[in-house]
């Protein structure tokens, strides 16, 4: 078990973050006043928003096309074209640009699918239990086994000769990886489902008539969502990093820009050899950068969730730790009084 | 727990598949940067022959300053040095430079004269007849005399045995006769009559003692495995490991007099590489003083001081020698109208393609299945391929779909009598870098017309089976580089009839088995034609068809071998203002290795 799945458990055994409770204090202060919303969180937040803003706003403000050529192979940087020209005489910014739109547009996708499927097996074997567990988890037990990167590239060679348009770009890639990667979040999410699954408030729901889609979708998957949503995100950044991977290998979308094709095309003419740095270095540093970036978000995200991770400026913690005593002196309180009046 | 890379979205997995990443980046980033500065270079040379920078080394000292550092040609751990092997290693595989074995006669790709190698001259009865004398006291490097007898045994073998590349030579050819010790008569095939063939399979075929290898069994021919090769060339192998070839002088050459002397150097080394970028390394920093290897932007070496250069002094640095094609399968929809075929010979940016995927070293590309350069500019016409021919011209490509009453749609691809144009897969194997940049480009210039199309690089075993196959239906594919054959040899390929099979047999001429009545005597007739006059009248013929039905077109013109020097150690090297020898490695490009001067001392 990874340090993700078993804080998040930490947190879901630990219970709600704030108690409940009801009355004037909760509309004075809404809950979500209580999460710790820390520096990083803003810094790791603020360099995906960059690249984004770079992927989608970047192109409408610059002057070149990705597939125009302005100059000849590996022209060096220049007042006009600031980060020089790559392999085939396009102007390497705008080709980072495009190729960075579409690593985000082929991450979001692989992630969402693998997250979407890891989350909906999960879930039905964790709740559900009995025979569809054995079978969902036999299942996802296989796959696991099967080395991904094997099929990754088998699958990723079979769509290259396609005649299906659908399955030949950006979109093809990332439909392979999603289907590929899901089988952690898939485990992660059962333990989880199963746990949630014994509550109290699950009876409640199965008292008052909830028929089974509705409590997984409304008494579940809630409070599996702090940890769905850090799932979601290393999803994201790691079927990034597989695309640029396959793309490096040359297995990528042929005619498509993405970071790992630039690597791939970069090394394929020796820009190491003959210092054409501009070619192979802007894609690295996006990567790294959106590796980083997400990678930071997700563990910011976990503090935020998990208070045991919880770190901030001494006062702040002071307050916290004060506002927790405050709360648990009012249930306390109430406690007493209901004995009182009991 | 398994350890693969992306199960696991982890942070763990995460920093492993960064660090891959990165890793490997880095770690080329430091071969790239470390191998820089070695040379020491004395500046302002004044001597023949040296960098296009007018740089010159200072030489080498001690041991290896006799010796010249070659490479290029061995890539692996060497085999065998049969000359038979398909595996054989260098210098005993097929046609490459002649230091232990040598050729009857010698190609010069920059002049196409054929010059003599151990026969000192030939003489031709028409069609008929090839007569070969050989020169004096030509020897082995055990001390055993080489007479035409053993260029007779050798071309026999290949009745012994079909499987080996002499066999080819039997279909050119109907008799090879020793009629003495030093006159050696080849009969051309009364069928074929092609003259240029049977000569250059003399050009490619090393003489062998048949003593040697009438004592090896018949079917035993290509797979014997030899580690002391005797050839009558200037040196024999000294050692061979999987690091390098390493060859020594003979001092009792059989040529010293008919070359004034013996070869320069004392000793070759040819280290082998495991990528061509550690060749490019070890060449920039003088550790090579000659290669054969692709360099990506070679100015760079030089405009860096070292005193690296080329045959041509300015773009395209290297001499053309081959025509990668672009092979169209002229029995798909839509492929199968010449109209379409024109189109897209007149869309593609073959400015683009030169500049960037060839790095500069392709001449600008000719509506022409023969070379404007070299040996076959004498049958180039120019002023015929300016008039019927094309050039990169987008809006003339679409206007010809558009006169032929192609209707474009919603798509933007046009639509043809019916059928919608595209998508076609271009193919080329994986890893041919500047073909797969090539296509890349292909296929934009397609698209930006209305062709619909998309590369596919598989790989190489598999590419061939489907050209070969006809499965395909674009490929960048080689056709005969610049050869005593060509421009013949290259008409057929393209547009053979005879030699053509239908889908889905193997076929080795004619891979877009594109049909016509009138062609396959106009190729008989240039074949067999004997003077340059008949030949440029057939010549015209044949590619007045072909510019008219235009079943391949040429992408670009790239060199037949790299031919690069780094003058640290010799000078004296062949280049256009030197231009004693062709920039050759095979053939005559043996004239350098007696005329190169070394530096120090």
């Amino acid at each position: 078990m990874t340090n993700i799945q078993s804080s998040a458990v930490v947190a879901e055994t630990e219970g709600p973050l704030v108690p409940p409770e009801p009355g004037a204090a909760t509309k004075a202060r809404p809950a979500w006043r209580s999460l710790n919303f820390g520096p990083r969180l803003w810094v790791s937040a603020g360099l995906i928003l960059l690249i984004t803003l770079l992927a989608f706003v970047g192109p409408l403000f610059y002057p070149y096309a990705p597939d125009q050529k302005v100059g000849s192979l590996y022209d060096s940087p220049s007042a006009e074209h600031i980060l020089g020209t790559e392999n085939f005489g396009y102007d390497t910014l705008a080709v980072l640009m495009s190729s960075t739109r579409n690593s985000l547009i082929n991450g979001l996708l692989a992630g969402t699918l693998a997250v979407f499927i890891g989350v909906t097996i999960g879930i039905l074997a964790g709740y559900v239990g009995g025979w569809l567990e054995e079978l969902l988890m036999g299942f996802t037990n296989i796959v696991l086994a099967i080395p991904s990167i094997v099929i990754l590239i088998l699958i990723s060679i079979s769509l290259q000769s396609t005649d299906i348009p659908f399955l030949k770009g950006i979109v093809g890639l990332a439909l392979v990886i999603g289907i590929t990667s899901w089988p952690w979040t898939a485990r992660a999410v059962r333990a989880q489902a199963s746990s949630v699954g014994t509550r109290e408030h699950i009876d409640v729901a199965k008292l008052s008539g909830a028929r089974t889609p509705g409590i997984l979708l409304f008494d579940v998957l809630p409070y599996l969502a702090s940890y769905v949503v850090m799932a979601w995100v290393l999803q994201l950044a790691s079927a990034i990093l597989a695309e640029s991977t396959l793309s490096m290998l040359g297995l990528g979308p042929s005619g498509t820009n993405s970071l790992g094709m630039q690597l791939h095309w970069a090394l394929a003419f020796q820009a190491v050899a003959t210092g054409a740095w501009w070619a192979f270095l802007p894609p690295t540093i996006v990567l790294t950068l959106i590796s980083f970036g997400l990678l930071y978000l997700q563990s910011s995200l976990d503090e935020v969730f998990n208070p045991r991770l919880r770190r901030g400026k001494k006062k702040n913690l002071a307050a916290a730790a004060a506002r927790r005593a405050e709360n648990a002196r009012k249930l306390a309180e109430q406690n007493e009084r209901e004995e009182v009046t009991a | 727990m398994s350890e693969s890379m992306f199960e696991k979205p982890s942070r763990r997995s995460f920093i492993k598949l960064g660090g891959v990443v990165a890793g490997s980046l880095a770690l080329a980033a430091c071969a790239g940067g470390g191998g820089g500065n070695a040379t020491s270079t004395a500046s302002g040379g004044t001597q023949p022959g040296i960098g296009n920078n007018g740089q010159v080394g200072k030489g080498r000292s001690g041991a290896t300053a006799d010796t010249l550092f070659i490479a290029g040609f061995q890539w692996g751990a060497p085999a065998t040095f049969n000359p038979l092997a398909p595996t054989a290693a260098w210098p005993a595989s097929a046609n490459v430079m002649q230091i232990v074995y040598e050729t009857l006669l010698r190609w010069n790709i920059a002049t196409g004269e054929i010059m003599p190698g151990l026969a000192s001259a030939y003489t031709l009865d028409g069609t008929k007849t090839i007569t070969l004398t050989m020169q004096d006291g030509v020897t082995f490097s055990d001390g055993t005399p080489c007479t035409a007898k053993d260029a007779a045994a050798t071309f026999e073998l290949g009745k012994k045995n079909p499987g080996i590349a002499t066999a080819a030579f039997w279909s050119a050819a109907d008799a090879v006769e020793a009629t003495d010790d030093k006159t050696l008569v080849v009969t051309v095939s009364a069928k074929t009559k092609n003259v240029g063939q049977v000569l250059r399979m003399l050009t490619e075929t090393y003489v062998l003692p048949s003593a040697v290898f009438s004592a090896i069994a018949d079917d035993k021919l290509p797979t014997e495995i030899m580690d002391k090769p005797i050839g009558t060339g200037p040196f024999t192998l000294d050692k061979a490991d999987q690091t390098q070839v390493v060859l020594k002088l003979n001092e009792n050459y059989w040529g010293k007099t008919v070359y004034g002397g013996l070869p320069v150097m004392k000793q070759i080394i040819h280290p082998i590489f495991k990528s061509n970028e550690d060749g490019n390394l070890k060449f920039q920093a003088g550790d090579l003083d000659i290669m054969q290897q692709f360099v990506s932007q070679i100015w760079k070496m030089w405009e860096a001081g070292k005193p690296v250069g080329t045959y041509l002094k300015d773009k395209p640095y290297y001499l053309p020698g081959s025509m990668p094609m672009l092979l169209m399968n002229t029995t798909k929809k839509g492929l199968d109208n010449p109209v379409v075929r024109k189109a897209i010979a007149t869309a593609i940016d073959y400015a683009a393609i030169a500049d960037t995927a060839m790095s500069g070293y392709s001449a600008a590309v000719q509506p022409s299945l023969i070379m404007p350069t070299g040996a076959e500019s004498k049958f180039f016409n120019k002023d015929e391929a300016a008039a019927k021919g094309w050039k990169t011209d987008p809006a003339a490509a679409e206007k010809l779909l558009t006169d032929a009453g192609a209707t474009k749609g919603s798509d933007g691809i046009y639509t043809l009598d019916g059928t919608r144009l595209g998508p076609y897969t271009l193919i080329t194997p994986t890893g041919w870098t500047d073909w797969n940049a090539a296509c890349e480009i292909v296929v934009k210039s397609l698209k930006a017309i209305g062709i619909d199309a998309k590369t596919n690089f598989p790989q190489q075993a598999e590419t061939t089976q489907s050209i070969q196959g006809g499965s395909f239906d674009m490929a960048c594919w080689y056709v005969s580089g610049v050869n005593p054959a060509t421009p013949w040899a290259r008409f057929k390929d393209i547009m053979s009839q005879s030699e053509m099979q239908p889908i889905g047999k193997t076929t080795f001429a004619n891979y877009g088995r594109w049909k016509n009545d009138a062609v396959e005597a106009m190729l008989t007739e240039a074949s067999q034609a004997t003077d340059d006059a008949t030949k440029k009248t057939a010549y015209d013929k044949l590619d007045a068809l072909y510019r008219e039905q235009v079943p391949a077109c040429p992408l670009m013109y790239r060199p037949d071998e790299f031919y690069e020097y780094n003058a640290n150690n010799f000078y004296n090297w062949p280049d256009e203002k030197n231009s004693y020898a062709p920039p050759m490695f095979r053939g005559a490009g043996n004239t350098w290795m007696y005329k190169i001067k070394k530096i120090a001392g």
